[in-house]
């Protein structure tokens, strides 16, 4: 309960969106000076005949004029995109997780004139503060230390001197709150301002599904590259194997065709591989079913209790099968591990035109804290989409407390 | 000898064949051309018995040549389509066309061999697993063929079924309990009624038709 109350103070976010708005007053300084300066020499003689006072005519418009000055700075892309990265940075909130907003965007622009505005007054209000505030405490800090007549100068009640350090700690905290609260609301008012507007997210949407179409095209282009190769390949080896002493010329050509042919055909498998990968390549190899074994003793070994039922030939599942199924078991032991009472009862069941793998394991009435999830592991979701795209199915789901995964995976019989 | 042509566009693929089937006895090739625009000519010179052809090519690919083939020559050579891939479309495309089976080039040489030969005594189908997969992806029933298939007697369906299954005519003789040239005769019927050049067109047809059904026992 304290905790929660002390939180704002605290968090490192407070301080960082303090800083945020101490830049913002900062740098509008400058442009209010010019403003203020200009207005007086518009009017006046000299500055010093301008009226003085934080209200007056002239230090209004002085302001509204300034504002504007710094929206129309906005308008330029660079500083629009700047101000982007630095409020992703010190701001936080959910702006840091959103997609970059189109620079083109109708509503754009606009939108980040008013944020760069609102920034800059709002962090200049928030710097008067901070210094006002900052001269108020270190006075009443040290007003049982000052003479009668400096004590007129803080806001001290009376000549109850004492007071002075106890209110001034009140008035620190209290100040912190209300950071904390400016700048909350800040970070709540920036998405809309900054962020992506619906438009921005279909435009970013449409341009990431057109960019994986194409990787496919260029995927299944290699594809019937290699396919084209490995049909050569094939045929010439099996030939000269056959071959080897009634034709030995066609056999030594034989060898060479194919060396080369491997050659062009892999140099060609690197530089696609190399354009299309998106995820740092692994540096274990792809597991499948035959790594099983592997895999159990090491979940045993981390103190899984499992039982693994396994029938039917190994040999006859397709690799991409094989290896999609290994995943399946994978996960259910991963997730046995976090969220389950570690156990889990596998069971993989080769047929002569499909395989299946059932999981079971029951949940934990206190399921164990969830560790931070690691990156790369794709989990249920990625599992279902490979198996989608082998034709298979999955279902999963908690059946009397048990949690369930059957996951089936057909392929063609050999011809 | 059974005489056959090689039409590939990839040199190492005919080099490939050539010496495989030169070195078996009883075989040779005749002929070769790298595209289907120049099938006609190389068969009228050659006269082979068998033409492998493969289906993508430059200028005419391996469909449109088989039908040139099997409509411009009054005794056409029997076609067997070699691919790279048994998913392709064109597979089941160019068996309706009229060749008389496929296989594919990563097949094993005494593969390649066998086929050869069946295809050439056409006394069964090449591959009917395969050729039930591919009927499987592939939409079928047309109108002709379902007429055709409807003039059949019931001891000429029974015959075709198990045509399709890949039965060969003593096979098929020792199901039905009768001697293997009754077969012959009832196999000569289906063909003539269904205008099927070979077993492998009749066997297409009986798909098209719904006759047999790829999922089930047919």
């Amino acid at each position: 309960m304290i905790g929660l109350a002390v939180a704002p103070l605290v968090s490192v976010w407070t301080y960082r969106r303090w800083l945020y708005l101490l830049l913002g007053g900062a740098l509008f300084f400058p442009f209010l000076l010019a403003a203020l300066v200009a207005l007086s020499m518009l009017r006046f003689r000299t500055i010093a005949d301008a009226p003085a006072g934080l209200a007056s005519p002239i230090q209004l418009t002085a302001l509204l004029i300034a504002t504007v000055l710094v929206a129309a700075t906005a308008a330029l892309r660079p500083v629009a995109a700047l101000q982007a990265q630095v409020a992703r940075t010190l701001l936080g909130g959910r702006l840091a997780g959103e997609p970059a907003a189109r620079p083109t965007g109708s509503g754009t622009r606009l939108r980040a004139m008013v944020w760069l505005a609102t920034h800059f007054v709002v962090g200049f209000a928030v710097s008067l503060a901070t210094m006002v505030l900052l001269t108020e405490t270190g006075l009443l800090t040290i007003s049982p230390v000052l003479s009668d007549v400096e004590t007129q100068l803080t806001p001290l009640p009376g000549d109850n001197r004492w007071l002075g350090p106890p209110l001034a700690f009140l008035m620190l905290v209290a100040f912190g709150y209300v950071l904390a609260l400016v700048g909350a609301g800040l970070a709540r008012l920036a998405p809309p301002l900054l962020g992506p507007s619906a438009a921005d997210r279909l435009a970013a949407a449409q341009a990431r599904a057109e960019n994986l179409t194409e990787r496919n095209r260029i995927a299944a282009e290699l594809h019937d590259s290699i396919g084209h190769v490995l049909s050569v390949v094939t045929l010439q080896a099996g030939t000269a194997a056959r071959v080897m002493d009634s034709d030995p010329e066609f056999t030594r050509q034989a060898l060479s065709t194919i060396a080369e042919q491997t050659r062009a055909a892999t140099e060609e498998l690197d530089h696609v591989l190399g354009v299309l990968r998106e995820e740092r390549p692994s540096s274990t190899p792809q597991r499948s079913l035959s790594d099983l074994a592997t895999l159990v003793d090491g979940a045993r070994a981390a103190g899984v209790d499992l039982t693994v039922e396994q029938t039917g030939e190994l040999d006859t599942v397709p690799a991409v099968v094989s290896r999609a199924a290994y995943r399946v078991v994978q996960e259910a032991l991963t997730n046995a591990l976090r969220y389950g009472s570690g156990q889990v009862d596998v069971s993989v069941c080769v047929r002569t035109d499909r395989i299946v793998v059932h999981t079971t394991n029951p949940v934990a009435r206190t399921p164990r804290r969830p560790t931070r999830r690691t990156k790369g592991g794709h989990g249920l979701r990625g599992i279902e989409e490979r198996v989608s795209l082998l034709g298979g199915t999955v279902h999963a789901g908690l059946e009397a407390d048990q949690w369930q995964l059957e996951v089936t995976i057909p392929w063609k019989e050999p011809g | 000898m059974i005489t056959v042509a090689l039409v590939d566009d990839e040199p190492l693929v005919r080099a490939g064949l050539r010496a495989l089937i030169d070195a078996e006895e009883g075989m040779g090739v005749v002929g070769e051309t790298d595209d289907g625009s120049g099938v006609l000519d190389v068969v009228r010179r050659t006269q082979p018995d068998l033409v492998l052809m493969d289906i993508r090519m430059p200028n005419m690919d391996g469909i449109q040549a088989t039908r040139l083939l099997l409509e411009g020559l009054s005794t056409p050579p029997r076609i067997i389509v070699v691919t790279t891939f048994e998913n392709d479309d064109y597979v089941y495309g160019a068996l309706r066309a009229g060749a008389s089976g496929f296989l594919l080039k990563r097949s094993r040489p005494e593969d390649i061999l066998t086929a050869i030969r069946i295809v050439h005594l056409g006394e069964s189908v090449l591959f009917p697993a395969a050729i039930r997969s591919l009927a499987e992806s592939s939409p079928s029933a047309t109108t002709t063929a379902s007429r055709a298939v409807a003039s059949l007697t019931d001891r000429e369906s029974a015959t075709l079924r198990l045509v399709a299954r890949g039965l060969s005519n003593s096979e098929i003789a020792g199901e039905q309990i009768v001697s293997p040239e009754t077969v012959k005769t009832h196999v000569s019927n289906v063909l003539a009624k269904l205008g099927a050049r070979d077993r492998t067109q009749a066997v297409i047809a009986a798909y098209d038709a719904g006759l047999v059904r790829p999922g089930g026992d047919g």
